[in-house]
């Protein structure tokens, strides 16, 4: 109990110090005092003893971007902690089910026919919805000799087939001004995120949290064969439901807001599920925190390390795919 | 008590076995025996209510298995699966406590009362040490007991067992036996399957033969299984041969 009291304390830490790394750096660089005062001048009033505009800067600019990085990692970890134990498969996230294409079709759509921001999280959720159900019965189907392959190779199926609805919307684009608009967006960024869409995107994550943290225990048992879950008296098809939809709600929410950002929804559940084991109601808000660390940390080194932002996507998946390989290996390892 | 009375089981396309009738009371265990194919699996999966019945009855002390939900049937039925093994590293306790899912509001998750009667469960079978080890890390045998222990921490009458000596070696198969008697002597009431009519012998007071063609014959152990129809059941040689605690089956030339 004291080693997993000492990891939540750590990854508090963790989060505090990306938060004021998040804040501060940038082509704007706002030391630590200026920060403190600025926050502290905010709450009482008092005036900051800061650089002209760094007001600005702190709280119309990096705030929401920092708010939103955090709510995107947050939901990617949560989402895919939650379909690993749907799927009863460590191997799964919201990107390989194909679940943040299906949200990324429905988002583009929702550009294509420019549509007001609730109207594309509403697609960019049917979308996921739509990819997840697929997958859900492709992969039921075929289940047979090796259920984490057929999963998998089913994402990557479904994924490319929405791949190419995908590319279908951007030939079909206005190329001066959507696809532009459109493809910027489909590498994942949180530079153009508003105040707005934060806080549209806040009230759905919340939205789709609340039954994920109600269920926090039921969801273990689903991790159980279905009969075996059923006979400890868990009404497996409606959980299965209420799960599906509350993580997919939240994939399509972050899919809105900023794109597709793979391997955060693999790669932290599966990393903190190692630390702190499989119970649910731990691993979901571990999986929060880190996962929102996560995102914030790679957003912050690709607005700093070069001349040019790096999208986020883009360095998840540098870090993401040896770290799959990796985690592929011991998991067939463990298996046989 | 679970009172079944002229029982089918099976889908629709393909009733597996029919006219299954009997009681099962607290402090007895019934054996359940018959080979690959005739409807074990099938059985419990009925009366733990999975699976709809054909016809007949199924009354669990008054009410029909049917008028009660999945959490009234849980906290009445304890099912013991066959070990398997799962992708996600729970902790022993933590596989325990499910067992209390039944007993807990729908947003709720195992409080210090639960833990302690998971605690105690693990305690009875000797397993406290192993609260808080990985359930995939331990050896079939001691999976076995903890799903048995699992079993116990529902706190239900009845206790369904599917199989549990497969897949364990011989000294566990005994541990295992054991424990089910020791089920029985604090007043449960035990149903398991077995493909070993020498486990029916040596625990159960009343067996329940289910052939392949459908089948069932239910009665007192002794009377139930001899030679003649060990031999009709599972289509080879058979004989039963007096041993020190009583009769032992042989498989002849």
């Amino acid at each position: 109990m004291v080693n997993r009291f000492i990891i939540f304390i750590i990854a508090g830490v963790a989060l505090l110090l990306a938060v004021m790394w998040a804040l501060a750096a940038g082509q704007f660089p706002i030391s630590i005092t200026e920060l403190v005062s600025l926050i502290f001048a905010r709450i009482t009033g008092a005036a900051a003893h800061a650089a002209p505009n760094a007001d600005v800067v702190l709280f119309e600019i990096r705030g929401p971007r920092m708010i939103a990085a955090l709510m995107v990692g947050a939901a990617l970890a949560a989402a895919g902690a939650a379909y690993q134990n749907l799927f009863r498969n460590p191997l799964v996230s919201p990107d390989i089910l194909g679940v943040s294409s299906g949200a990324a079709l429905g988002a583009v759509l929702g550009i294509f026919l420019s549509l007001p921001i609730i109207a594309i999280q509403g697609l960019a959720f049917a979308g996921g919805l739509a990819a997840v159900t697929m997958i859900f019965f492709i992969g039921h189907k075929i289940r047979g000799h090796d259920p984490i392959l057929a999963l998998v190779l089913t994402g990557v199926v479904v994924g490319s087939l929405l791949g190419s609805a995908l590319a279908l919307v951007k030939y079909l684009a206005d190329p001066y001004n959507q696809l532009p608009a459109i493809t910027y967006w489909l590498l994942g960024s949180f530079s153009s995120v508003t105040q707005q869409d934060a806080a549209i995107a806040a009230v759905v994550f919340v939205i789709s949290l609340t039954p994920l943290f109600l269920l926090r225990w039921r969801i273990n048992l689903l991790a159980l064969p279905d009969d075996e879950a059923r006979a400890l008296g868990l009404n497996v098809n409606r959980t299965r439901l209420i799960v599906i939809l509350a993580a997919t709600l939240m994939t399509g929410a972050s899919v809105a807001l900023c794109g597709i950002i793979g391997w955060v929804g693999l790669i932290v559940p599966h990393a903190v599920r190692l630390l702190v084991g499989a119970e649910f109601s731990r691993l979901l808000p571990l999986a929060m925190i880190v996962g929102g660390t996560f995102m914030l940390v790679i957003d912050t080194l690709g607005r700093t390390i070069a001349q040019v932002e790096i999208p986020p996507g883009v360095l998840t998946a540098t870090i993401g795919t040896p770290i799959f390989i990796g985690l592929m290996a011991a998991t067939f390892k463990r298996k046989n | 008590m679970l009172s079944i009375q002229n029982l089918a089981i099976g889908y629709a396309q393909r009733p597996l076995a029919s006219n299954i009738s009997f009681t099962l009371k607290a402090g007895e265990a019934i054996a359940v025996l018959g080979p690959n194919g005739c409807g074990k699996t099938t059985l419990f999966r009925t009366l733990l209510g999975l699976l709809p019945r054909l016809q007949g009855a199924i009354q669990l002390d008054t009410k029909s298995i049917g008028d009660l939900s999945a959490t009234e049937i849980a906290r009445n039925i304890a099912y013991v699966p066959q070990v398997s093994s799962s992708f996600f590293n729970f902790s022993v306790i933590e596989v325990v406590a499910m067992a209390r899912t039944p007993h807990l509001a729908w947003y709720a998750q195992p409080g210090v009362p639960d833990r302690q009667i998971a605690a105690s469960a693990l305690a009875e079978l000797g397993m406290a040490d192993f609260a808080g080890r990985p359930f995939d890390e331990l050896s079939g045998g001691e999976r076995q007991l903890v799903l048995i222990a699992r079993a116990l921490a529902a706190e239900a009458p009845i206790i369904l067992l599917d199989e549990p000596t497969a897949s364990l070696d011989f000294g566990n198969q005994f541990l295992i036996l054991d424990e089910i008697t020791r089920l029985t002597s604090r007043g449960r009431a035990v149903l398991f399957t077995t493909h070993n009519p020498d486990h029916a012998l040596r625990i159960a007071e009343r067996t329940l033969a289910m052939s392949r063609s459908g089948h069932i014959d239910c009665g007192a152990t002794a009377a139930i299984l001899n030679s003649k129809s060990l031999t009709a059941l599972y289509g080879i040689d058979v004989q039963l041969i007096p041993g020190p605690n009583g009769p032992i089956t042989t498989v002849g030339k």
